[in-house]
């Protein structure tokens, strides 16, 4: 392979990774293009060609055989994958993860995992002996069935679950249900409320501080809804920041201090669980604009169905914008997880040096 | 080139490497536009937040060992793409794609990683 050769290669493949990075995290501006960079070369097809296959690299059930009533482990590796499902039963399933399975006959599994290169499947049985093998049902896969919004001992709707970062992250927001402008006017006299950043400014996020509300819910980690009778608990992944809300419709502490999440309390309104919030300090952004401790912040989450929450913010500060705007954006449920990870910052970077000196 | 032999510079399909990234931090102090790729020895690797950072030894022009740092996502989204802690070890022979460091330091944002026995992971 010629040099060149391996240069457009190496420059195809990388191209074709970050196109398929999802834009999702702050308001970085795209960079102008290259002095003299060519016009974009490969097509989308040929990038997608050039991306990383997905692959299975295991799967196997410890142990492969069982007596009725007994489990057996399902054991899974892949590599870049889309999308992984384990059928039947299981559904979607995480990158590396274990199952513990306990069929009442004995059942082939079926693990697939989707990335650019198309779907690799691998299948392991486990035998129960004594038992004919299970005939795969007609009613579809454990992936597909459509499933009801579950509810709680009281009626609401359950929000528990791990929820991705999804969609909304690119372009313009659609119009929030309350038919609030999308993007911010400043007050006359808060122009200096815009964020305007150095060449050598790495953004909001770089401190490791916490980004407040909303902006916690718009960077590209998972976040965890626990519910509870009488409270509901937002842990973020980003930060393992956490806010434990009461849901019994008592008013905010009178002053309460400032602080970077902010003092919430919610209330029902009907499917709609609406979390308004007061006490940030002045320290974080929304969208690009900077505020004050008289930031108000109403939230309303729902679960529109079974896979997908709504969620729609409403953001007022008297001293900076002329009026109320709004937010909206669907995070997708992730059943393949129970629990968001652990997440410390304890690797950040200046990365001053790293900048053109120029 | 400084690491002519060693790098090797892209030169197509550079717009579409402008889209905004999904790091925890701007990436402007990266040359994106222009991938290219290294290959070195593993050193150290950093399996934390905010970041993951891999240090690999890659030999200059000189056949001298340079120290470059390599910076990957940060954990969850490196668990996404199917790696663990035990990935790459310490003295795995690697390359890393991606945008190195405007200023010339021997650093780079690495968006694919090719591993010892072929397999191509995104980073």
């Amino acid at each position: 392979m010629t040099h060149h050769v391996r240069t457009i290669r190496a420059a195809a493949l990388a191209a074709a990774l970050l196109s398929f990075i999802p834009p999702a995290f702050g308001q970085t501006p795209a960079a102008p293009p290259a002095q003299g960079a060519p016009p974009p070369g490969p097509s989308g097809a040929i990038q997608r060609r050039a991306a990383p296959p997905a692959r299975i690299l295991d799967f196997k059930a410890e142990p492969s055989s069982i007596r009725p009533g007994e489990s057996a482990t399902l054991i899974w590796a892949t590599e870049n994958p889309n999308a992984i499902t384990i059928e039947p039963d299981l559904g979607r399933a995480a990158p590396r993860g274990s199952r513990r399975v306990t069929p009442a006959a004995t059942t082939t599994y079926t693990l697939s995992v989707t990335g650019p290169n198309g779907t690799e499947t691998r299948s392991v049985t486990v035998t129960v002996v004594g038992t004919s093998p299970a005939v795969a049902k007609a009613a579809g896969s454990a992936a597909s069935v459509k499933k009801d919004i579950p509810r709680t001992a009281d009626g609401k709707p359950d929000l528990s679950g791990v929820y991705g970062y999804g969609a909304g992250g690119r372009g313009a927001p659609p119009p929030g249900a309350s038919g609030l402008p999308t993007t911010p006017t400043l007050k006359p006299g808060a122009e200096n409320y815009k964020v305007v950043r150095a060449a050598d400014d790495t953004g909001q996020y770089a401190g490791c501080l916490p980004p407040g509300i909303p902006q916690t819910f718009f960077v590209p980690y998972y976040m965890q809804i626990v519910q509870a009778p009488t409270h509901v608990v937002i842990a973020h992944e980003y930060l393992n920041l956490f806010r434990i809300i009461p849901t019994d419709g008592r008013p905010h502490p009178l002053d309460p201090d400032p602080s970077w999440m902010g003092n919430p309390v919610a209330r029902w309104e009907g499917d709609t669980l609406v979390v308004d919030s007061i006490g940030f300090n002045d320290k974080t952004e929304i969208s690009g604009y900077r505020h004050t401790e008289a930031l108000h912040v109403v939230e309303r989450f729902q679960r529109i169905d079974y896979g997908t929450l709504q969620y729609d913010v409403t953001i007022e500060d008297p001293n900076v914008f002329a009026g109320p705007w709004a937010i909206r954006r669907t995070f997708p449920l992730l059943p393949e997880y129970d629990r968001i990870e652990e997440f410390v910052c304890e690797n950040n970077r200046e990365y001053k040096d790293l900048f053109d000196k120029k | 080139m400084r690491l002519k032999g060693f790098v090797y510079a892209a030169c197509v399909g550079m717009v579409l490497m402008t889209v905004p990234t999904l790091a925890h931090h701007s990436t402007a102090m990266y040359n994106m536009a222009n991938p290219v790729t290294v290959t070195g020895a593993v050193k150290r690797f950093e399996w934390t937040n905010p970041h993951a950072f891999i240090y690999l030894d890659v030999k200059n022009e000189k056949g001298e060992a340079v120290e470059w740092e390599i910076e990957m996502m940060s954990l969850n989204h490196l668990r996404s793409y199917g790696w663990m802690r035990s990935t790459v070890k310490a003295g795995d022979t690697i390359s890393c794609t991606g945008g190195a460091a405007k200023s010339g330091k021997p650093a780079m944002l690495s968006s694919l990683i090719d591993l010892p026995d072929g397999r191509k992971i995104k980073s």
